[in-house]
């Protein structure tokens, strides 16, 4: 019998840096993490040498990113390791980092993500098998057949799944890391131009670049060390998931995330209810609603009526993407699941200053991937 | 002699007035898979030798449409509309509908495969495209 990340030794999140998420620059990769890097250290209280292994989520920069960044911190010989999986990629070295240090062979790891937008090259277009649409289904078209499929089934209008982005705007209008920094109007967010059904562009993330970095570390580390540890929530459950073939014509996104949750919350040994913010992948809209749902904090077709009433918003019962999310802060790929990590810590820690929700204890850190894949981590105030 | 050849070739019939999906059956579980697959069963794991051809009715219904104006595809302009399918036969399969867009669709309209020309090469060689008509509309189809 294999063992869950909780039976472990603890893992702790004591440091946390970012780059703006922002549209495409001339700053190099190299800077972008960098900046999030020096953040977390400063943040921690730690040196670079203190550092004893790196995994960077990244997708789009090409063969053997990390080395060339962190040289410059001084090449003190670490393994680095690149992890590419998706849209989930900075969740996934998170995922190892925790479990390199809860197996014990190291005390003190870095997991980051950096990206930079370049065309994509998706493996899954070169396996030989075609289908019908090809590229005329975008991940925009994919997502707007699930929004249409949505309102019918629960009578839900187009104007209570945009009140998503109107929300997580005003969220990253209060955070200096998110790419768009605008509190907009339930006009705006409908406004053109028209993507795909029901989508309007700001119910589309924006794919950006930028950097996110985490440090996490044992417990011994953290008294040899002399950090804070009622500044470093601990890793409660670390769960990653792929699709399965699902029953009928079922919404593979929805049982993916229902499944790889509930795997969450028996790890962590939490329920639905026992959660105080999530940061969920809400790259277009109507996912918001849709991953509530799957992840049981209210039933099928409630998610809308949740967001209604202000439980998903800060103060509310569960703060969803009090970063402003996938929609607000961005989505630059590979820092964005990292990105979380580093919301979910300023959070628990109580230091997120306008947007925090109040007496945050327990939150969950949701990424979905192209493929898919699902990733997911709960944390808890240390 | 001039033919007529499908834009998805081993995906459907170049004839036909409302032609089949070529699917695939494992014979190890009995799922019934479309589009098919040179591989393995995603169900069962088994063997390529397994999965048998398996013709699937082009008829069934609409769960899902959206008119797209962004994409980067080929051999359309937007806007126009896609569809995920249930087929009668099972599984559900995403197509472009014949109607530019979704005026007058409703979730549960029955919906049929028809056969759209997609113009002809200079040796007169047809490309026909296989979309989804909703039933009762006007027939988009080349045959």
């Amino acid at each position: 019998m294999g063992k869950t990340l909780r039976e472990l030794r603890p893992v702790r999140v004591v440091g946390i840096g970012l780059h703006r998420y922002q549209r495409m620059s001339e700053t190099t990769f190299v800077t972008l993490g960098l900046t999030a890097v020096r953040e977390a250290l400063a943040d921690a209280g730690l040196a670079w040498r203190d550092i004893e292994s790196v995994y960077n989520g990244t997708a789009l920069l090409g063969l053997a990113s990390t080395r060339p960044m962190l040289r410059h911190l001084g090449a003190s010989g670490i393994p680095m390791t690149q992890v590419e999986n998706a849209s989930a990629s900075g969740s996934t070295a998170f995922a190892q980092a925790c479990l390199e240090v809860a197996s014990g062979i190291s005390d003190v790891v870095l997991a980051m993500g950096v990206d930079k937008p370049a065309p994509l090259a998706i493996a899954g277009s070169k396996t030989g098998i075609r289908d019908l649409v090809g590229s005329r289904v975008a991940p925009f078209t994919h997502f707007a057949l699930l929004t249409n499929e949505y309102m019918h089934r629960h009578g839900v209008r187009p104007e209570q799944v945009a009140q998503v982005a109107v929300k997580n705007s005003q969220n990253g209008a209060a955070n200096p890391y998110a790419q768009r920094q605008k509190a907009r109007t339930l006009e705006e967010v409908l406004a053109p131009p028209q993507i795909s059904g029901a989508l309007t562009r700001l119910q589309c993330c924006p794919i950006g670049e930028g950097a996110a970095a985490v440090i996490v570390a044992s417990d011994d580390a953290i008294a040899r060390l002399g950090l804070e540890s009622a500044r470093a929530p601990r890793v409660l459950a670390s769960v990653t998931r792929t699709e399965r073939v699902y029953p009928g014509a079922k919404n593979f996104d929805a049982e993916l995330t229902s499944e790889t949750t509930s795997l969450a919350y028996e790890q962590a040994g939490i329920g639905p209810q026992d959660l105080d913010l999530i940061e969920c992948h809400d790259a277009f809209a109507i996912e918001e609603l849709l991953y509530v749902e799957a992840m049981g904090l209210c039933g099928e077709g409630e998610g809308a009526g949740m967001l209604a009433n202000g439980d998903t918003a800060i103060g509310g019962r569960c703060a969803v993407s009090p970063s402003g999310g996938l929609l607000a802060m961005g989505h630059p790929i590979g820092p964005t699941g990292a990105g979380q990590i580093c919301e979910l810590t300023r959070q628990l820690r109580g230091e997120a200053g306008a947007r925090q929700q109040p007496d945050a204890r327990t939150g969950l850190a949701h990424m979905v991937g192209i493929g898919a894949v699902c990733v997911v981590h709960v944390l808890q105030a240390g | 002699m001039p033919e007529r050849r499908a834009a998805h070739p081993g995906l459907y019939p170049a004839s036909g007035e409302h032609p089949p999906l070529l699917g695939q059956r494992c014979a190890g579980c009995g799922h019934v898979a479309f589009p098919p697959n040179p591989y393995g069963c995603e169900s069962c794991g088994a063997e390529p030798d397994a999965l048998e051809s398996r013709e699937l009715a082009g008829a069934g219904e609409l769960a899902a449409f959206a008119t797209v104006h962004l994409h980067m595809g080929k051999g359309i302009e937007a806007p126009f509309t896609v569809g995920v399918v249930v087929l009668d036969d099972g599984p559900a399969v995403r197509a472009t509908l014949t109607c530019p867009t979704d005026e007058g669709l409703r979730i549960g309209d029955r919906v049929q495969s028809v056969l759209v020309s997609q113009g002809s090469d200079d040796d007169g060689n047809e490309t026909v495209e296989l979309r989804f008509a909703p039933l009762g509309a006007s027939d988009g189809g080349a045959s």
